[in-house]
Protein backbone atom coordinates (compact mmCIF):
# COMPACT_ATOMS: atom_id res chain seq x y z
CA UNK A 1 0.00 0.00 0.00
CA UNK A 2 1.36 3.41 -0.93
CA UNK A 3 -0.49 6.18 0.91
CA UNK A 4 -3.89 4.48 0.68
CA UNK A 5 -3.35 3.64 -2.98
CA UNK A 6 -2.75 -0.02 -3.62
CA UNK A 7 -0.10 -1.30 -6.02
CA UNK A 8 -2.88 -2.58 -8.27
CA UNK A 9 -4.58 0.84 -8.37
CA UNK A 10 -1.28 2.48 -9.25
CA UNK A 11 -0.74 -0.01 -12.11
CA UNK A 12 -4.25 0.51 -13.46
CA UNK A 13 -3.69 4.29 -13.33
CA UNK A 14 -0.36 3.99 -15.14
CA UNK A 15 -1.88 1.75 -17.82
CA UNK A 16 -5.03 3.84 -18.30
CA UNK A 17 -7.31 1.11 -16.94
CA UNK A 18 -8.65 2.96 -13.87
CA UNK A 19 -12.28 3.78 -13.26
CA UNK A 20 -12.95 7.56 -12.90
CA UNK A 21 -13.26 7.21 -9.10
CA UNK A 22 -10.04 5.26 -8.85
CA UNK A 23 -8.25 7.80 -11.04
CA UNK A 24 -9.37 10.68 -8.79
CA UNK A 25 -8.20 8.80 -5.70
CA UNK A 26 -4.77 8.09 -7.21
CA UNK A 27 -4.39 11.70 -8.36
CA UNK A 28 -5.24 13.00 -4.90
CA UNK A 29 -2.69 10.63 -3.38
CA UNK A 30 -0.08 11.74 -5.93
CA UNK A 31 -0.53 15.36 -4.85
CA UNK A 32 0.41 14.53 -1.28
CA UNK A 33 2.95 11.71 -1.59
CA UNK A 34 6.45 12.27 -2.94
CA UNK A 35 7.21 8.57 -2.64
CA UNK A 36 4.20 7.67 -4.77
CA UNK A 37 5.11 10.31 -7.39
CA UNK A 38 8.67 8.97 -7.56
CA UNK A 39 7.47 5.40 -7.96
CA UNK A 40 5.05 6.40 -10.70
CA UNK A 41 7.76 8.40 -12.52
CA UNK A 42 10.13 5.41 -12.54
CA UNK A 43 7.42 3.03 -13.78
CA UNK A 44 6.30 5.53 -16.40
CA UNK A 45 9.86 5.93 -17.66
CA UNK A 46 10.34 2.14 -17.90
CA UNK A 47 7.01 1.79 -19.65
CA UNK A 48 7.97 4.41 -22.26
CA UNK A 49 11.35 2.76 -22.82
CA UNK A 50 9.84 -0.71 -23.13
CA UNK A 51 7.45 0.56 -25.75
CA UNK A 52 10.39 1.61 -27.92
CA UNK A 53 11.40 -2.06 -28.15
CA UNK A 54 9.04 -2.63 -31.00
CA UNK A 55 9.91 -4.85 -33.90
CA UNK A 56 10.21 -3.36 -37.32
CA UNK A 57 7.75 -4.47 -40.00
CA UNK A 58 7.91 -8.26 -40.30
CA UNK A 59 11.20 -8.89 -38.55
CA UNK A 60 12.99 -5.97 -40.07
CA UNK A 61 12.48 -6.63 -43.74
CA UNK A 62 8.76 -7.39 -44.07
CA UNK A 63 9.38 -10.44 -46.30
CA UNK A 64 9.62 -13.29 -43.82
CA UNK A 65 6.53 -15.44 -43.28
CA UNK A 66 6.14 -18.69 -41.37
CA UNK A 67 3.20 -19.69 -43.55
CA UNK A 68 5.19 -21.88 -45.95
CA UNK A 69 6.81 -23.82 -43.11
CA UNK A 70 3.45 -24.18 -41.34
CA UNK A 71 1.75 -25.27 -44.55
CA UNK A 72 4.43 -27.91 -45.15
CA UNK A 73 3.96 -29.29 -41.65
CA UNK A 74 0.19 -29.37 -42.02
CA UNK A 75 0.25 -31.19 -45.34
CA UNK A 76 2.95 -33.73 -44.38
CA UNK A 77 0.79 -36.06 -42.23
CA UNK A 78 -1.78 -36.31 -45.04
CA UNK A 79 0.99 -37.12 -47.53
CA UNK A 80 2.32 -39.89 -45.26
CA UNK A 81 -1.16 -41.37 -44.81
CA UNK A 82 -1.65 -41.44 -48.59
CA UNK A 83 1.76 -43.02 -49.21
CA UNK A 84 1.23 -45.69 -46.54
CA UNK A 85 -2.32 -46.53 -47.73
CA UNK A 86 -1.20 -46.72 -51.37
CA UNK A 87 1.87 -48.83 -50.52
CA UNK A 88 -0.20 -51.25 -48.44
CA UNK A 89 -2.73 -51.66 -51.25
CA UNK A 90 0.07 -52.43 -53.73
CA UNK A 91 1.78 -54.79 -51.27
CA UNK A 92 -1.42 -56.80 -50.70
CA UNK A 93 -2.11 -56.97 -54.41
CA UNK A 94 1.53 -57.96 -55.14
CA UNK A 95 1.47 -60.75 -52.56
CA UNK A 96 -1.80 -62.08 -54.00
CA UNK A 97 -0.42 -62.02 -57.57
CA UNK A 98 2.84 -63.62 -56.40
CA UNK A 99 1.13 -66.43 -54.48
CA UNK A 100 -1.27 -67.27 -57.31
CA UNK A 101 1.37 -67.00 -60.08
CA UNK A 102 1.88 -70.26 -62.09
CA UNK A 103 5.60 -70.69 -61.22
CA UNK A 104 7.62 -73.42 -59.48
CA UNK A 105 7.54 -73.62 -55.69
CA UNK A 106 11.34 -73.27 -55.41
CA UNK A 107 11.15 -69.97 -57.35
CA UNK A 108 8.58 -68.65 -54.88
CA UNK A 109 10.66 -69.79 -51.90
CA UNK A 110 13.88 -68.28 -53.25
CA UNK A 111 12.22 -64.96 -54.05
CA UNK A 112 10.51 -64.93 -50.65
CA UNK A 113 13.85 -65.55 -48.91
CA UNK A 114 15.47 -62.58 -50.73
CA UNK A 115 12.56 -60.25 -49.97
CA UNK A 116 12.37 -61.31 -46.30
CA UNK A 117 16.15 -60.89 -45.95
CA UNK A 118 16.01 -57.34 -47.36
CA UNK A 119 13.10 -56.47 -45.05
CA UNK A 120 14.98 -57.81 -41.99
CA UNK A 121 18.08 -55.77 -42.92
CA UNK A 122 15.98 -52.63 -43.43
CA UNK A 123 14.13 -53.12 -40.11
CA UNK A 124 17.43 -53.69 -38.26
CA UNK A 125 18.98 -50.49 -39.65
CA UNK A 126 15.87 -48.45 -38.77
CA UNK A 127 15.80 -49.91 -35.24
CA UNK A 128 19.50 -49.16 -34.69
CA UNK A 129 19.12 -45.60 -35.93
CA UNK A 130 16.13 -45.12 -33.64
CA UNK A 131 18.04 -46.48 -30.61
CA UNK A 132 21.03 -44.26 -31.41
CA UNK A 133 18.85 -41.15 -31.76
CA UNK A 134 17.56 -41.60 -28.19
CA UNK A 135 21.03 -41.13 -26.75
CA UNK A 136 22.55 -38.83 -29.39
CA UNK A 137 23.89 -35.73 -27.55
CA UNK A 138 23.82 -33.73 -30.80
CA UNK A 139 20.25 -34.55 -31.82
CA UNK A 140 18.99 -31.00 -31.09
CA UNK A 141 21.69 -29.34 -33.15
CA UNK A 142 20.28 -28.13 -36.43
CA UNK A 143 22.19 -29.35 -39.44
CA UNK B 1 -9.37 -8.54 -40.75
CA UNK B 2 -12.87 -8.12 -39.35
CA UNK B 3 -14.22 -10.45 -36.66
CA UNK B 4 -16.85 -11.90 -39.04
CA UNK B 5 -14.24 -12.77 -41.69
CA UNK B 6 -11.99 -14.22 -39.00
CA UNK B 7 -14.82 -16.37 -37.62
CA UNK B 8 -15.62 -17.64 -41.09
CA UNK B 9 -11.98 -18.55 -41.72
CA UNK B 10 -11.80 -20.35 -38.39
CA UNK B 11 -15.02 -22.20 -39.22
CA UNK B 12 -13.48 -23.46 -42.49
CA UNK B 13 -10.27 -24.44 -40.69
CA UNK B 14 -12.30 -26.34 -38.09
CA UNK B 15 -13.60 -28.40 -40.99
CA UNK B 16 -9.96 -29.31 -41.69
CA UNK B 17 -9.36 -27.15 -44.75
CA UNK B 18 -5.87 -25.70 -44.28
CA UNK B 19 -6.17 -23.41 -47.33
CA UNK B 20 -8.20 -21.01 -45.19
CA UNK B 21 -5.52 -20.97 -42.51
CA UNK B 22 -3.09 -18.80 -44.49
CA UNK B 23 -4.86 -15.44 -43.91
CA UNK B 24 -5.04 -16.21 -40.19
CA UNK B 25 -1.35 -17.08 -40.06
CA UNK B 26 -0.41 -13.93 -41.94
CA UNK B 27 -2.61 -11.77 -39.70
CA UNK B 28 -1.18 -13.11 -36.46
CA UNK B 29 2.44 -13.86 -37.30
CA UNK B 30 3.76 -10.36 -36.72
CA UNK B 31 2.32 -9.83 -33.22
CA UNK B 32 3.08 -13.49 -32.55
CA UNK B 33 6.74 -13.03 -33.46
CA UNK B 34 6.92 -9.99 -31.19
CA UNK B 35 5.51 -11.98 -28.28
CA UNK B 36 7.80 -14.96 -28.90
CA UNK B 37 10.83 -12.72 -29.34
CA UNK B 38 10.06 -10.94 -26.10
CA UNK B 39 9.78 -14.25 -24.29
CA UNK B 40 12.70 -16.06 -25.89
CA UNK B 41 15.09 -13.22 -26.72
CA UNK B 42 16.24 -14.35 -30.15
CA UNK B 43 14.65 -14.50 -33.56
CA UNK B 44 15.59 -18.10 -34.40
CA UNK B 45 13.87 -19.60 -31.35
CA UNK B 46 10.99 -17.14 -31.71
CA UNK B 47 10.33 -18.34 -35.27
CA UNK B 48 10.46 -21.99 -34.16
CA UNK B 49 7.97 -21.29 -31.38
CA UNK B 50 5.69 -19.35 -33.70
CA UNK B 51 5.70 -22.10 -36.30
CA UNK B 52 5.02 -24.76 -33.68
CA UNK B 53 2.20 -22.73 -32.18
CA UNK B 54 0.47 -22.26 -35.55
CA UNK B 55 0.65 -26.01 -36.22
CA UNK B 56 -0.68 -26.82 -32.74
CA UNK B 57 -3.46 -24.24 -33.09
CA UNK B 58 -4.60 -25.80 -36.38
CA UNK B 59 -4.51 -29.29 -34.88
CA UNK B 60 -6.54 -28.09 -31.88
CA UNK B 61 -8.99 -26.12 -34.03
CA UNK B 62 -11.69 -28.79 -33.69
CA UNK B 63 -11.91 -27.96 -29.99
CA UNK B 64 -11.97 -24.18 -30.54
CA UNK B 65 -15.13 -22.42 -29.41
CA UNK B 66 -16.31 -20.20 -32.28
CA UNK B 67 -17.89 -17.72 -29.87
CA UNK B 68 -14.41 -16.75 -28.66
CA UNK B 69 -11.99 -14.54 -30.61
CA UNK B 70 -9.12 -16.41 -32.26
CA UNK B 71 -6.34 -14.00 -31.16
CA UNK B 72 -6.21 -14.53 -27.38
CA UNK B 73 -6.65 -18.29 -27.88
CA UNK B 74 -3.74 -18.39 -30.31
CA UNK B 75 -1.51 -16.23 -28.09
CA UNK B 76 -2.26 -18.60 -25.21
CA UNK B 77 -0.99 -21.52 -27.32
CA UNK B 78 2.04 -19.49 -28.38
CA UNK B 79 2.83 -18.50 -24.82
CA UNK B 80 2.68 -22.18 -23.76
CA UNK B 81 4.88 -23.12 -26.71
CA UNK B 82 7.48 -20.52 -25.65
CA UNK B 83 7.39 -21.79 -22.08
CA UNK B 84 7.81 -25.39 -23.25
CA UNK B 85 10.75 -24.34 -25.40
CA UNK B 86 12.35 -22.50 -22.51
CA UNK B 87 12.02 -25.60 -20.36
CA UNK B 88 13.35 -27.96 -22.97
CA UNK B 89 17.01 -28.14 -23.92
CA UNK B 90 16.23 -26.48 -27.21
CA UNK B 91 16.02 -22.88 -26.10
CA UNK B 92 16.67 -20.49 -23.30
CA UNK B 93 16.22 -16.77 -23.05
CA UNK B 94 19.21 -15.88 -25.14
CA UNK B 95 19.91 -12.33 -26.04
CA UNK B 96 21.24 -11.47 -29.43
CA UNK B 97 22.01 -8.19 -31.07
CA UNK B 98 18.55 -7.09 -31.93
CA UNK B 99 19.09 -3.45 -32.63
CA UNK B 100 19.12 -3.71 -36.39
CA UNK B 101 15.78 -5.48 -36.16
CA UNK B 102 14.31 -2.90 -33.83
CA UNK B 103 13.16 0.52 -34.63
CA UNK B 104 12.27 3.55 -32.62
CA UNK B 105 8.78 4.87 -32.77
CA UNK B 106 8.30 6.67 -36.08
CA UNK B 107 7.68 9.99 -34.36
CA UNK B 108 10.97 9.86 -32.47
CA UNK B 109 12.70 13.15 -33.21
CA UNK B 110 16.04 12.12 -31.66
CA UNK B 111 18.29 11.90 -34.63
CA UNK B 112 21.67 13.08 -33.29
CA UNK B 113 24.36 10.36 -33.23
CA UNK B 114 25.10 10.88 -29.52
CA UNK B 115 21.44 10.65 -28.59
CA UNK B 116 20.98 7.62 -30.83
CA UNK B 117 23.88 5.86 -29.11
CA UNK B 118 22.35 6.64 -25.72
CA UNK B 119 18.99 5.29 -26.81
CA UNK B 120 20.62 2.16 -28.24
CA UNK B 121 22.44 1.61 -24.94
CA UNK B 122 19.19 2.14 -23.02
CA UNK B 123 17.45 -0.45 -25.20
CA UNK B 124 20.31 -2.88 -24.71
CA UNK B 125 20.02 -2.45 -20.94
CA UNK B 126 16.29 -3.06 -21.16
CA UNK B 127 16.82 -6.35 -23.00
CA UNK B 128 19.43 -7.34 -20.44
CA UNK B 129 17.02 -6.40 -17.68
CA UNK B 130 14.28 -8.49 -19.29
CA UNK B 131 16.69 -11.40 -19.54
CA UNK B 132 17.41 -11.19 -15.82
CA UNK B 133 13.86 -11.18 -14.51
CA UNK B 134 11.88 -14.42 -14.29
CA UNK B 135 9.87 -15.91 -17.10
CA UNK B 136 6.56 -15.00 -15.44
CA UNK B 137 7.55 -11.35 -15.02
CA UNK B 138 8.89 -11.15 -18.54
CA UNK B 139 5.83 -12.56 -20.24
CA UNK B 140 3.41 -10.14 -18.61
CA UNK B 141 5.62 -7.14 -19.47
CA UNK B 142 5.91 -8.32 -23.06
CA UNK B 143 2.14 -8.74 -23.33
CA UNK B 144 1.51 -5.30 -21.86
CA UNK B 145 4.28 -3.13 -23.26
CA UNK B 146 5.47 -4.78 -26.44
CA UNK B 147 2.08 -6.11 -27.51
CA UNK B 148 -0.05 -3.37 -25.98
CA UNK B 149 -2.78 -5.73 -24.76
CA UNK B 150 -5.41 -4.49 -22.32
CA UNK B 151 -5.79 -6.15 -18.91
CA UNK B 152 -8.80 -8.21 -20.05
CA UNK B 153 -6.87 -9.65 -22.99
CA UNK B 154 -3.83 -10.43 -20.83
CA UNK B 155 -6.07 -12.18 -18.31
CA UNK B 156 -7.55 -14.31 -21.06
CA UNK B 157 -4.14 -15.23 -22.54
CA UNK B 158 -2.56 -16.05 -19.19
CA UNK B 159 -5.79 -17.60 -17.86
CA UNK B 160 -5.73 -15.59 -14.66
CA UNK B 161 -8.38 -13.30 -13.11
CA UNK B 162 -8.31 -9.75 -14.45
CA UNK B 163 -7.62 -8.45 -10.94
CA UNK B 164 -4.40 -10.45 -10.79
CA UNK B 165 -3.01 -8.78 -13.92
CA UNK B 166 -2.36 -5.45 -12.13
CA UNK B 167 -0.71 -7.19 -9.22
CA UNK B 168 1.55 -9.29 -11.48
CA UNK B 169 2.45 -6.21 -13.48
CA UNK B 170 3.47 -4.39 -10.32
CA UNK B 171 5.79 -7.19 -9.26
CA UNK B 172 7.19 -7.53 -12.79
CA UNK B 173 7.91 -3.81 -13.00
CA UNK B 174 9.58 -3.83 -9.61
CA UNK B 175 11.72 -6.80 -10.66
CA UNK B 176 12.71 -4.99 -13.85
CA UNK B 177 13.51 -1.82 -11.93
CA UNK B 178 15.79 -3.77 -9.59
CA UNK B 179 17.45 -5.55 -12.51
CA UNK B 180 18.07 -2.23 -14.26
CA UNK B 181 19.50 -0.71 -11.11
CA UNK B 182 21.88 -3.67 -10.77
CA UNK B 183 22.93 -3.12 -14.37
CA UNK B 184 23.71 0.50 -13.56
CA UNK B 185 20.90 2.04 -15.59
CA UNK B 186 19.98 5.61 -14.74
CA UNK B 187 16.38 5.78 -13.64
CA UNK B 188 14.56 9.02 -12.86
Amino acid sequence: MLDRVSHEELMRYLDGESTPDERDRVERALETSTELRRELTVFKSMKDDLQTLKLGAGDGNGRYSVWHAVSRQLSRPLAWVLIVVGSLAWAVHGIYVYLTAPIFLWEKLATSAIVIGILILFATVVWERYRASLTDPYRDIQR
Amino acid sequence: MGPEVERELVRKCKAGDSRFYEPLVRAYEKPGLRLALGMLGNVEDARDALQGAFVKAFEAMARFDLRRPFGPWFFQILRNQCRDQLRSRKARFQLEVLDERLELRPADPETGPERRRERARARELLWEGLARIGEEHREILVLKELQGFRYGEIASILQIPEGTVASRLYHARRALREALQELGAELP
